[in-house]
Protein backbone atom coordinates (compact mmCIF):
# COMPACT_ATOMS: atom_id res chain seq x y z
CA UNK A 1 0.00 0.00 0.00
CA UNK A 2 1.26 3.65 -0.76
CA UNK A 3 1.89 6.10 2.02
CA UNK A 4 1.45 9.49 0.58
CA UNK A 5 4.92 10.96 1.30
CA UNK A 6 6.53 8.87 4.13
CA UNK A 7 8.90 10.75 5.09
CA UNK A 8 7.33 13.93 6.09
CA UNK A 9 8.72 16.45 8.07
CA UNK A 10 6.84 19.90 8.74
CA UNK A 11 10.58 21.76 9.48
CA UNK A 12 11.26 20.55 5.90
CA UNK A 13 8.68 21.23 4.00
CA UNK A 14 9.01 25.16 5.36
CA UNK A 15 12.31 24.77 4.82
CA UNK A 16 11.71 24.26 1.11
CA UNK A 17 9.02 26.85 0.95
CA UNK A 18 11.73 29.52 1.96
CA UNK A 19 14.01 28.10 -0.61
CA UNK A 20 11.50 28.56 -2.92
CA UNK A 21 10.40 31.99 -1.93
CA UNK A 22 14.27 32.85 -1.97
CA UNK A 23 15.00 31.73 -5.79
CA UNK A 24 11.91 33.24 -6.76
CA UNK A 25 12.81 36.72 -5.05
CA UNK A 26 16.10 36.14 -6.78
CA UNK A 27 14.95 35.91 -10.25
CA UNK A 28 12.87 38.55 -9.52
CA UNK A 29 15.40 40.71 -8.85
CA UNK A 30 17.70 39.79 -11.43
CA UNK A 31 15.73 38.83 -14.66
CA UNK A 32 12.26 40.50 -14.24
CA UNK A 33 13.33 43.62 -13.02
CA UNK A 34 15.92 44.42 -15.71
CA UNK A 35 13.50 43.32 -18.00
CA UNK A 36 10.92 45.33 -17.17
CA UNK A 37 13.62 48.34 -17.42
CA UNK A 38 14.42 47.54 -21.09
CA UNK A 39 10.25 47.07 -21.78
CA UNK A 40 9.83 50.88 -20.23
CA UNK A 41 12.45 52.16 -22.05
CA UNK A 42 12.37 50.27 -25.26
CA UNK A 43 8.91 49.35 -26.23
CA UNK A 44 6.77 52.79 -27.58
CA UNK A 45 3.55 52.83 -25.33
CA UNK A 46 0.34 53.59 -27.36
CA UNK A 47 -1.13 57.28 -26.84
CA UNK A 48 -5.10 57.32 -25.50
CA UNK A 49 -6.71 60.55 -24.75
CA UNK A 50 -4.48 62.77 -25.49
CA UNK A 51 -2.03 61.09 -23.35
CA UNK A 52 1.33 58.89 -23.12
CA UNK A 53 0.48 55.92 -21.65
CA UNK A 54 3.02 55.32 -19.13
CA UNK A 55 2.86 52.12 -16.95
CA UNK A 56 1.77 53.91 -14.27
CA UNK A 57 -0.82 56.01 -15.70
CA UNK A 58 -2.40 52.62 -16.92
CA UNK A 59 -2.40 51.37 -13.54
CA UNK A 60 -4.40 54.29 -12.07
CA UNK A 61 -6.82 53.70 -15.20
CA UNK A 62 -6.84 50.27 -14.78
CA UNK A 63 -9.46 51.22 -11.70
CA UNK A 64 -11.86 52.50 -13.65
CA UNK A 65 -13.69 50.51 -16.28
CA UNK A 66 -14.86 53.36 -18.17
CA UNK A 67 -11.07 54.40 -18.69
CA UNK A 68 -9.46 51.25 -18.95
CA UNK A 69 -11.45 50.29 -22.19
CA UNK A 70 -9.52 52.45 -24.71
CA UNK A 71 -6.30 50.36 -22.76
CA UNK A 72 -8.01 47.26 -23.36
CA UNK A 73 -8.52 48.42 -26.87
CA UNK A 74 -5.62 49.96 -27.83
CA UNK A 75 -3.55 46.43 -26.47
CA UNK A 76 -5.96 44.32 -28.73
CA UNK A 77 -4.82 46.33 -31.91
CA UNK A 78 -1.24 44.92 -30.94
CA UNK A 79 0.86 41.81 -32.77
CA UNK A 80 1.51 40.68 -28.96
CA UNK A 81 -2.83 40.24 -27.94
CA UNK A 82 -2.84 38.66 -31.76
CA UNK A 83 0.02 36.39 -30.76
CA UNK A 84 -0.85 35.18 -27.69
CA UNK A 85 -5.01 35.41 -27.36
CA UNK A 86 -6.83 35.59 -29.99
CA UNK A 87 -6.23 34.37 -33.66
CA UNK A 88 -2.58 32.98 -32.04
CA UNK A 89 -2.38 30.35 -29.32
CA UNK A 90 -5.14 30.55 -26.41
CA UNK A 91 -7.79 30.51 -28.71
CA UNK A 92 -5.97 27.44 -30.42
CA UNK A 93 -5.50 25.96 -27.22
CA UNK A 94 -8.35 26.53 -25.41
CA UNK A 95 -9.98 24.50 -28.58
CA UNK A 96 -7.12 21.71 -28.18
CA UNK A 97 -8.05 21.22 -25.31
CA UNK A 98 -11.56 21.04 -25.55
CA UNK A 99 -10.95 18.53 -28.23
CA UNK A 100 -9.12 16.51 -26.00
CA UNK A 101 -11.96 16.30 -22.99
CA UNK A 102 -14.15 15.90 -25.80
CA UNK A 103 -12.66 13.10 -27.87
CA UNK A 104 -11.96 11.39 -24.39
CA UNK A 105 -15.91 10.92 -23.63
CA UNK A 106 -16.94 10.57 -27.24
CA UNK A 107 -14.87 7.47 -27.30
CA UNK A 108 -15.65 6.38 -24.21
CA UNK A 109 -19.18 6.45 -25.56
CA UNK A 110 -18.86 5.11 -28.57
CA UNK A 111 -17.96 2.03 -27.13
CA UNK A 112 -19.73 1.63 -24.00
CA UNK A 113 -17.32 2.96 -21.33
CA UNK A 114 -17.73 5.87 -18.99
CA UNK A 115 -14.64 7.77 -19.81
CA UNK A 116 -13.52 10.48 -17.71
CA UNK A 117 -16.25 10.57 -14.72
CA UNK A 118 -14.80 11.74 -11.09
CA UNK A 119 -12.79 14.75 -11.92
CA UNK A 120 -14.45 17.84 -11.33
CA UNK A 121 -18.33 17.16 -10.18
CA UNK A 122 -19.62 17.35 -14.04
CA UNK A 123 -18.85 14.32 -16.06
CA UNK A 124 -15.62 14.99 -15.18
CA UNK A 125 -15.17 18.43 -16.95
CA UNK A 126 -11.95 18.77 -14.31
CA UNK A 127 -9.66 15.48 -15.77
CA UNK A 128 -7.52 17.58 -18.76
CA UNK A 129 -6.55 20.30 -15.41
CA UNK A 130 -5.59 17.05 -13.38
CA UNK A 131 -3.59 15.73 -16.18
CA UNK A 132 -1.85 18.49 -16.35
CA UNK A 133 -0.99 18.86 -13.15
CA UNK A 134 0.33 15.25 -12.80
CA UNK A 135 2.63 15.61 -16.55
CA UNK A 136 3.98 18.65 -14.64
CA UNK A 137 5.15 16.98 -11.51
CA UNK A 138 6.39 14.10 -12.91
CA UNK A 139 9.70 12.99 -13.04
CA UNK A 140 11.33 13.29 -16.44
CA UNK A 141 13.85 10.56 -17.63
CA UNK A 142 15.60 10.29 -20.08
CA UNK A 143 17.29 7.35 -21.42
CA UNK A 144 20.68 6.73 -21.07
CA UNK A 145 23.33 7.16 -24.35
CA UNK A 146 20.60 9.97 -25.70
CA UNK A 147 21.51 12.83 -27.64
CA UNK A 148 20.19 15.20 -24.91
CA UNK A 149 19.85 18.65 -26.16
CA UNK A 150 17.78 17.47 -29.42
CA UNK A 151 16.36 15.37 -26.95
CA UNK A 152 15.02 18.12 -24.81
CA UNK A 153 14.57 20.79 -27.84
CA UNK A 154 12.40 18.21 -29.66
CA UNK A 155 9.00 18.75 -27.78
CA UNK A 156 9.42 22.31 -27.56
CA UNK A 157 10.29 22.82 -31.18
CA UNK A 158 7.33 20.70 -32.30
CA UNK A 159 4.54 22.83 -30.04
CA UNK A 160 6.23 25.83 -31.56
CA UNK A 161 5.84 24.68 -35.07
CA UNK A 162 2.26 23.70 -34.22
CA UNK A 163 2.16 27.77 -33.65
CA UNK A 164 3.42 28.54 -36.41
CA UNK A 165 1.24 26.30 -38.21
CA UNK A 166 -1.89 28.03 -36.15
CA UNK A 167 -0.64 31.75 -37.09
CA UNK A 168 -1.24 31.59 -40.60
CA UNK A 169 -5.18 30.80 -40.10
CA UNK A 170 -7.39 33.44 -40.45
CA UNK A 171 -10.24 33.69 -38.24
CA UNK A 172 -12.17 36.59 -38.97
CA UNK A 173 -12.70 39.25 -41.56
CA UNK A 174 -10.94 42.61 -41.03
CA UNK A 175 -7.63 41.26 -40.67
CA UNK A 176 -7.93 38.61 -37.80
CA UNK A 177 -5.22 36.84 -38.29
CA UNK A 178 -1.71 36.37 -37.10
CA UNK A 179 0.35 36.75 -40.01
CA UNK A 180 -1.29 37.62 -43.05
CA UNK A 181 1.02 36.25 -45.96
CA UNK A 182 0.64 36.71 -49.28
CA UNK A 183 2.08 33.02 -50.17
CA UNK A 184 0.36 31.66 -46.99
CA UNK A 185 -0.45 27.92 -48.39
CA UNK A 186 2.86 27.45 -49.64
CA UNK A 187 4.03 29.00 -46.00
CA UNK A 188 2.07 26.19 -44.99
CA UNK A 189 3.56 23.86 -47.23
CA UNK A 190 6.69 25.01 -45.82
CA UNK A 191 5.57 24.11 -42.11
CA UNK A 192 4.17 21.05 -42.65
CA UNK A 193 7.76 19.80 -43.88
CA UNK A 194 9.15 20.74 -40.67
CA UNK A 195 7.19 18.17 -38.47
CA UNK A 196 8.87 14.72 -40.24
CA UNK A 197 12.08 15.97 -39.72
CA UNK A 198 11.38 16.90 -35.74
CA UNK A 199 9.85 13.53 -35.43
CA UNK A 200 12.96 11.75 -36.98
CA UNK A 201 15.58 14.13 -35.09
CA UNK A 202 13.45 13.07 -31.19
CA UNK A 203 13.32 9.78 -32.43
CA UNK A 204 16.91 9.56 -33.34
CA UNK A 205 18.21 11.55 -30.95
CA UNK A 206 15.85 8.71 -28.27
CA UNK A 207 18.72 6.07 -29.06
CA UNK A 208 15.46 3.50 -28.75
CA UNK A 209 14.32 0.77 -30.42
CA UNK A 210 10.70 1.53 -30.33
CA UNK A 211 11.02 5.17 -31.49
CA UNK A 212 13.10 4.42 -33.81
CA UNK A 213 10.92 2.26 -35.95
CA UNK A 214 7.79 4.61 -35.03
CA UNK A 215 9.92 7.76 -36.16
CA UNK A 216 10.85 5.85 -39.28
CA UNK A 217 7.29 4.95 -39.79
CA UNK A 218 6.35 8.74 -39.09
CA UNK A 219 8.76 9.56 -41.98
CA UNK A 220 7.13 7.27 -44.80
CA UNK A 221 3.89 8.55 -43.66
CA UNK A 222 4.13 12.16 -43.56
CA UNK A 223 6.37 12.38 -46.86
CA UNK A 224 4.03 10.28 -48.77
CA UNK A 225 1.58 12.18 -48.09
CA UNK A 226 2.84 14.96 -48.35
CA UNK A 227 2.22 14.96 -52.78
CA UNK A 228 -1.63 14.00 -52.43
CA UNK A 229 -1.77 16.90 -49.89
CA UNK A 230 -0.13 19.47 -52.14
CA UNK A 231 -1.60 18.44 -55.23
CA UNK A 232 -4.68 18.36 -53.67
CA UNK A 233 -5.35 22.05 -52.47
CA UNK A 234 -3.88 23.28 -56.33
CA UNK A 235 -7.40 22.74 -57.47
CA UNK A 236 -8.58 26.01 -55.24
CA UNK A 237 -5.59 28.13 -56.17
CA UNK A 238 -6.47 27.51 -59.77
CA UNK A 239 -10.62 28.69 -58.99
CA UNK A 240 -9.11 31.62 -57.04
CA UNK A 241 -6.10 32.86 -58.13
CA UNK A 242 -4.43 33.50 -55.18
CA UNK A 243 -2.38 31.94 -52.53
CA UNK A 244 -3.12 34.24 -49.45
CA UNK A 245 -5.45 32.02 -47.30
CA UNK A 246 -7.79 35.39 -46.04
CA UNK A 247 -8.33 36.23 -49.92
CA UNK A 248 -9.06 32.28 -50.48
CA UNK A 249 -11.32 32.55 -47.37
CA UNK A 250 -13.25 36.20 -48.70
CA UNK A 251 -14.35 34.69 -52.18
CA UNK A 252 -15.89 31.97 -50.53
CA UNK A 253 -19.14 34.56 -49.25
CA UNK A 254 -21.19 32.79 -51.69
CA UNK A 255 -20.62 29.47 -52.02
CA UNK A 256 -18.11 27.09 -50.49
CA UNK A 257 -15.21 25.40 -52.58
CA UNK A 258 -16.53 21.74 -51.41
CA UNK A 259 -19.60 22.32 -53.61
CA UNK A 260 -17.30 22.49 -56.91
CA UNK A 261 -14.55 20.97 -55.93
CA UNK A 262 -15.49 17.94 -53.77
CA UNK A 263 -12.89 15.35 -54.99
CA UNK A 264 -10.07 18.01 -53.72
CA UNK A 265 -11.31 18.17 -50.19
CA UNK A 266 -12.51 13.98 -49.73
CA UNK A 267 -8.83 13.79 -50.83
CA UNK A 268 -7.22 16.78 -48.15
CA UNK A 269 -9.31 15.07 -45.59
CA UNK A 270 -7.49 11.46 -45.62
CA UNK A 271 -4.40 13.46 -46.15
CA UNK A 272 -5.35 15.00 -42.99
CA UNK A 273 -5.55 12.47 -41.21
CA UNK A 274 -2.38 10.64 -42.47
CA UNK A 275 -0.35 13.68 -41.57
CA UNK A 276 -2.20 13.77 -37.87
CA UNK A 277 -1.21 10.78 -37.42
CA UNK A 278 -5.02 9.98 -36.16
CA UNK A 279 -6.49 6.71 -36.79
CA UNK A 280 -7.04 4.58 -39.17
CA UNK A 281 -3.71 5.72 -40.06
CA UNK A 282 -1.90 6.09 -36.35
CA UNK A 283 1.45 3.43 -37.53
CA UNK A 284 3.78 5.97 -35.77
CA UNK A 285 2.16 5.34 -32.49
CA UNK A 286 0.85 1.77 -33.02
CA UNK A 287 0.07 0.92 -29.13
CA UNK A 288 -0.76 -2.66 -29.78
CA UNK A 289 2.91 -3.07 -31.86
CA UNK A 290 5.35 -0.69 -30.79
CA UNK A 291 4.43 0.16 -27.66
CA UNK A 292 3.90 4.58 -27.79
CA UNK A 293 6.01 4.70 -31.38
CA UNK A 294 8.33 7.84 -31.43
CA UNK A 295 6.48 9.27 -28.42
CA UNK A 296 7.89 6.16 -25.73
CA UNK A 297 10.82 7.84 -24.70
CA UNK A 298 9.10 11.05 -23.32
CA UNK A 299 8.06 10.85 -19.61
CA UNK A 300 6.40 13.99 -18.03
CA UNK A 301 5.93 17.48 -19.66
CA UNK A 302 7.80 16.29 -22.45
CA UNK A 303 5.02 14.37 -23.55
CA UNK A 304 2.07 17.06 -22.02
CA UNK A 305 4.29 18.79 -25.13
CA UNK A 306 3.97 16.85 -27.78
CA UNK A 307 0.50 15.85 -27.04
CA UNK A 308 -0.16 19.68 -27.22
CA UNK A 309 1.38 20.39 -30.24
CA UNK A 310 -0.39 17.07 -31.54
CA UNK A 311 -3.71 19.02 -30.93
CA UNK A 312 -2.71 22.50 -31.66
CA UNK A 313 -1.68 20.92 -34.89
CA UNK A 314 -5.35 19.17 -35.31
CA UNK A 315 -7.01 22.85 -35.21
CA UNK A 316 -4.53 24.06 -37.37
CA UNK A 317 -5.71 21.41 -40.31
CA UNK A 318 -9.12 21.49 -39.40
CA UNK A 319 -8.92 25.25 -39.50
CA UNK A 320 -7.05 24.82 -42.96
CA UNK A 321 -10.25 22.62 -44.40
CA UNK A 322 -12.64 25.24 -43.62
CA UNK A 323 -10.65 27.66 -44.60
CA UNK A 324 -10.14 26.50 -47.95
CA UNK A 325 -13.42 24.45 -48.52
CA UNK A 326 -16.24 25.61 -45.79
CA UNK A 327 -16.08 29.00 -46.74
CA UNK A 328 -13.92 29.76 -43.35
CA UNK A 329 -15.55 32.83 -41.99
CA UNK A 330 -18.10 33.12 -44.21
CA UNK A 331 -22.24 32.39 -43.33
CA UNK A 332 -25.66 34.00 -42.37
CA UNK A 333 -25.28 37.28 -39.79
CA UNK A 334 -26.75 35.90 -36.54
CA UNK A 335 -25.16 38.11 -33.78
CA UNK A 336 -27.22 40.69 -33.06
CA UNK A 337 -25.70 44.13 -33.21
CA UNK A 338 -24.56 45.79 -30.59
CA UNK A 339 -27.57 47.82 -28.50
CA UNK A 340 -27.62 51.40 -29.40
CA UNK A 341 -28.76 52.94 -26.05
CA UNK A 342 -25.42 51.41 -23.92
CA UNK A 343 -23.65 53.61 -26.64
CA UNK A 344 -25.71 56.82 -26.39
CA UNK A 345 -27.29 56.76 -22.66
CA UNK A 346 -24.73 54.04 -20.54
CA UNK A 347 -26.01 51.40 -18.49
CA UNK A 348 -28.32 52.32 -16.42
CA UNK A 349 -28.68 49.59 -13.16
CA UNK A 350 -31.14 52.02 -10.36
CA UNK A 351 -30.17 55.75 -9.65
CA UNK A 352 -26.56 54.70 -11.04
CA UNK A 353 -25.77 55.05 -14.48
CA UNK A 354 -22.36 53.86 -16.35
CA UNK A 355 -21.04 55.51 -19.48
CA UNK A 356 -18.44 53.84 -21.24
CA UNK A 357 -16.77 54.68 -24.18
CA UNK A 358 -15.19 52.76 -26.39
CA UNK A 359 -17.52 50.24 -26.46
CA UNK A 360 -17.77 48.10 -28.81
CA UNK A 361 -15.09 45.78 -27.87
CA UNK A 362 -15.28 43.78 -31.62
CA UNK A 363 -17.73 44.85 -34.27
CA UNK A 364 -20.46 42.75 -35.28
CA UNK A 365 -18.94 41.10 -38.36
CA UNK A 366 -16.39 40.17 -36.53
CA UNK A 367 -18.11 38.01 -34.34
CA UNK A 368 -20.37 36.66 -36.28
CA UNK A 369 -16.65 35.70 -38.36
CA UNK A 370 -15.54 34.21 -35.35
CA UNK A 371 -18.95 32.31 -34.63
CA UNK A 372 -18.96 30.44 -37.95
CA UNK A 373 -15.49 30.02 -38.05
CA UNK A 374 -15.65 28.03 -34.58
CA UNK A 375 -19.08 26.11 -35.14
CA UNK A 376 -17.47 24.64 -38.69
CA UNK A 377 -14.16 23.89 -37.11
CA UNK A 378 -15.44 22.16 -34.26
CA UNK A 379 -17.46 20.42 -37.19
CA UNK A 380 -14.38 19.20 -38.90
CA UNK A 381 -13.01 18.00 -35.70
CA UNK A 382 -15.80 15.71 -34.93
CA UNK A 383 -15.20 14.13 -38.52
CA UNK A 384 -11.22 14.02 -37.61
CA UNK A 385 -12.42 12.13 -34.33
CA UNK A 386 -14.73 9.68 -35.20
CA UNK A 387 -12.67 7.53 -37.55
CA UNK A 388 -10.66 6.56 -33.86
CA UNK A 389 -13.82 4.89 -32.09
CA UNK A 390 -15.01 3.22 -36.27
CA UNK A 391 -11.96 2.28 -38.26
CA UNK A 392 -9.21 -0.43 -37.10
CA UNK A 393 -4.96 0.69 -38.00
CA UNK A 394 -4.00 -0.42 -41.66
CA UNK A 395 -0.87 -1.67 -42.95
CA UNK A 396 2.04 0.11 -43.53
CA UNK A 397 2.18 -1.48 -47.73
CA UNK A 398 -1.93 -0.93 -47.95
CA UNK A 399 -0.94 3.13 -46.64
CA UNK A 400 1.60 3.50 -49.26
CA UNK A 401 -0.35 2.28 -52.15
CA UNK A 402 -3.45 4.34 -50.97
CA UNK A 403 -1.05 7.61 -50.85
CA UNK A 404 1.06 7.26 -53.61
CA UNK A 405 -1.52 5.61 -56.02
CA UNK A 406 -5.08 6.01 -55.32
CA UNK A 407 -4.65 9.75 -53.39
CA UNK A 408 -2.45 10.94 -55.73
CA UNK A 409 -4.94 9.61 -58.86
CA UNK A 410 -7.65 11.86 -57.44
CA UNK A 411 -5.78 14.70 -56.72
CA UNK A 412 -4.95 15.43 -60.57
CA UNK A 413 -8.73 14.54 -61.54
CA UNK A 414 -9.58 16.99 -59.02
CA UNK A 415 -6.93 19.32 -61.00
CA UNK A 416 -8.81 18.36 -64.38
CA UNK A 417 -12.01 19.52 -62.87
CA UNK A 418 -10.91 22.88 -61.62
CA UNK A 419 -9.23 23.30 -64.86
CA UNK A 420 -12.31 22.52 -66.52
CA UNK A 421 -14.55 24.58 -64.19
CA UNK A 422 -12.48 27.69 -65.51
CA UNK A 423 -12.80 26.81 -68.99
CA UNK A 424 -16.19 26.33 -69.06
CA UNK A 425 -16.22 30.14 -67.72
CA UNK A 426 -18.75 28.38 -64.74
CA UNK A 427 -15.81 29.78 -62.33
CA UNK A 428 -13.28 32.95 -62.82
CA UNK A 429 -13.67 35.84 -64.61
CA UNK A 430 -16.99 36.09 -66.12
CA UNK A 431 -18.27 33.05 -64.34
CA UNK A 432 -19.96 32.79 -61.04
CA UNK A 433 -18.35 35.00 -59.42
CA UNK B 1 4.55 32.70 -33.19
CA UNK B 2 7.05 30.30 -33.38
CA UNK B 3 8.94 32.38 -31.16
CA UNK B 4 6.26 33.16 -28.87
CA UNK B 5 5.88 28.92 -28.99
CA UNK B 6 9.27 28.31 -28.21
CA UNK B 7 9.21 31.67 -25.11
CA UNK B 8 6.08 30.34 -23.40
CA UNK B 9 7.02 26.35 -23.79
CA UNK B 10 10.40 25.88 -22.70
CA UNK B 11 9.37 27.60 -19.10
CA UNK B 12 6.79 24.64 -18.85
CA UNK B 13 10.14 22.37 -18.82
CA UNK B 14 11.75 23.88 -16.60
CA UNK B 15 9.17 24.07 -13.94
CA UNK B 16 8.48 20.66 -14.14
CA UNK B 17 12.57 20.56 -13.50
CA UNK B 18 12.36 22.27 -10.44
CA UNK B 19 8.95 20.43 -9.29
CA UNK B 20 9.66 17.21 -9.86
CA UNK B 21 11.15 14.75 -7.61
CA UNK B 22 14.28 13.00 -8.53
CA UNK B 23 14.90 9.77 -6.80
CA UNK B 24 17.85 8.14 -6.45
CA UNK B 25 18.40 6.30 -9.49
CA UNK B 26 19.87 3.22 -10.26
CA UNK B 27 21.74 2.15 -13.54
CA UNK B 28 18.48 0.20 -14.85
CA UNK B 29 15.93 3.40 -14.48
CA UNK B 30 17.79 5.23 -17.72
CA UNK B 31 17.89 1.68 -19.74
CA UNK B 32 16.13 2.29 -22.79
CA UNK B 33 12.49 1.24 -22.83
CA UNK B 34 11.77 -1.93 -23.79
CA UNK B 35 9.03 -3.60 -22.14
CA UNK B 36 10.64 -4.86 -18.87
CA UNK B 37 13.44 -6.81 -20.72
CA UNK B 38 17.13 -5.89 -20.51
CA UNK B 39 17.85 -3.92 -23.81
CA UNK B 40 19.92 -5.85 -26.27
CA UNK B 41 21.76 -4.27 -29.50
CA UNK B 42 21.96 -1.22 -30.87
CA UNK B 43 19.34 1.21 -30.19
CA UNK B 44 18.99 2.65 -33.62
CA UNK B 45 18.62 0.00 -35.77
CA UNK B 46 18.64 -0.29 -39.59
CA UNK B 47 17.06 1.77 -41.84
CA UNK B 48 13.69 -0.38 -43.88
CA UNK B 49 15.03 -0.22 -47.57
CA UNK B 50 12.65 -1.94 -48.33
CA UNK B 51 10.45 1.55 -48.71
CA UNK B 52 13.39 3.21 -49.38
CA UNK B 53 11.97 4.44 -53.28
CA UNK B 54 9.08 6.54 -51.59
CA UNK B 55 12.03 8.61 -50.26
CA UNK B 56 13.60 8.98 -53.43
CA UNK B 57 10.10 9.56 -55.66
CA UNK B 58 9.18 12.14 -52.62
CA UNK B 59 12.55 14.63 -52.91
CA UNK B 60 11.41 14.65 -57.23
CA UNK B 61 8.14 14.69 -57.05
CA UNK B 62 7.45 17.16 -54.19
CA UNK B 63 9.43 20.32 -56.19
CA UNK B 64 7.11 19.02 -59.24
CA UNK B 65 3.93 19.32 -57.61
CA UNK B 66 5.16 23.21 -55.65
CA UNK B 67 6.45 24.25 -59.28
CA UNK B 68 3.09 23.70 -60.47
CA UNK B 69 1.49 26.45 -57.99
CA UNK B 70 3.64 29.03 -59.59
CA UNK B 71 1.50 27.73 -62.48
CA UNK B 72 -1.77 27.61 -60.61
CA UNK B 73 -1.92 30.78 -58.85
CA UNK B 74 -1.14 32.96 -61.83
CA UNK B 75 -3.46 30.98 -64.03
CA UNK B 76 -6.24 33.92 -64.28
CA UNK B 77 -3.32 36.19 -66.10
CA UNK B 78 -1.66 33.68 -68.37
CA UNK B 79 -3.27 33.41 -72.09
CA UNK B 80 -5.09 29.86 -72.57
CA UNK B 81 -2.26 28.76 -74.78
CA UNK B 82 0.08 28.87 -72.40
CA UNK B 83 -2.05 26.02 -70.18
CA UNK B 84 -1.13 23.31 -73.21
CA UNK B 85 2.58 23.13 -72.04
CA UNK B 86 1.29 22.58 -68.66
CA UNK B 87 -0.60 19.96 -69.72
CA UNK B 88 2.53 18.20 -71.45
CA UNK B 89 4.21 18.79 -67.75
CA UNK B 90 1.59 17.26 -66.04
CA UNK B 91 1.32 13.85 -68.28
CA UNK B 92 5.48 13.72 -67.90
CA UNK B 93 5.00 14.07 -63.99
CA UNK B 94 2.15 11.37 -64.20
CA UNK B 95 3.75 8.90 -66.58
CA UNK B 96 7.11 9.30 -64.60
CA UNK B 97 5.29 8.87 -61.41
CA UNK B 98 3.85 5.90 -63.18
CA UNK B 99 7.26 4.80 -64.06
CA UNK B 100 8.73 4.76 -60.75
CA UNK B 101 5.73 3.43 -58.24
CA UNK B 102 5.98 0.13 -61.27
CA UNK B 103 9.93 -0.10 -59.79
CA UNK B 104 8.63 0.18 -56.36
CA UNK B 105 6.93 -2.53 -56.69
CA UNK B 106 9.23 -4.38 -57.93
CA UNK B 107 10.57 -5.85 -54.19
CA UNK B 108 13.41 -7.89 -55.30
CA UNK B 109 15.85 -5.23 -56.34
CA UNK B 110 15.76 -2.66 -53.56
Amino acid sequence: MSVLAPKFKLSEFIKSLFDNAFWALLLVSLVGLPLIQVVLFYIEMPVINGELLTPFLALTWLADPSRSLPIVKAFMATDMFRVMVFPGFGFAALLAAGTIFVERKMLAKLQLRVGPFYCGKIEGILQLAGDGLKLISKEIIIPAKADKPIFWAAPVIFVATAAAFVALIPVAPGGWVVADVDLGLLGVFAIIGFFPIITILSAWSANSKFPFIGGIRALFQMVSFEIPLILSLLGVVIVTGTLNLSEISASQSFFPWIVFLPVGAIVFFITMLAELERIPFDLPEAESEIVAGWLTEFSGMMYGLVQLGTYLKLYAFAALFVVLFLGGWNGPMIVPPFPEEILTEGIVLGPVTAKFPGLPLFDQAMLNGTLWFVIKTVGVIFFILLPRGVFPRIRIDMLLSLGWTKLIGLAFVNIFIALGLLYAGVLGPGGLQ
Amino acid sequence: MFAFGIAAMAPALLISRMVSPRKKSNPVKFLPMECGQVPSGEGRTHFMMQYYPFILMFVVFDVMAIFLYAWGSSLLELPKSATLPMMGFLAIMFGAMAFALYQSGRKRIW
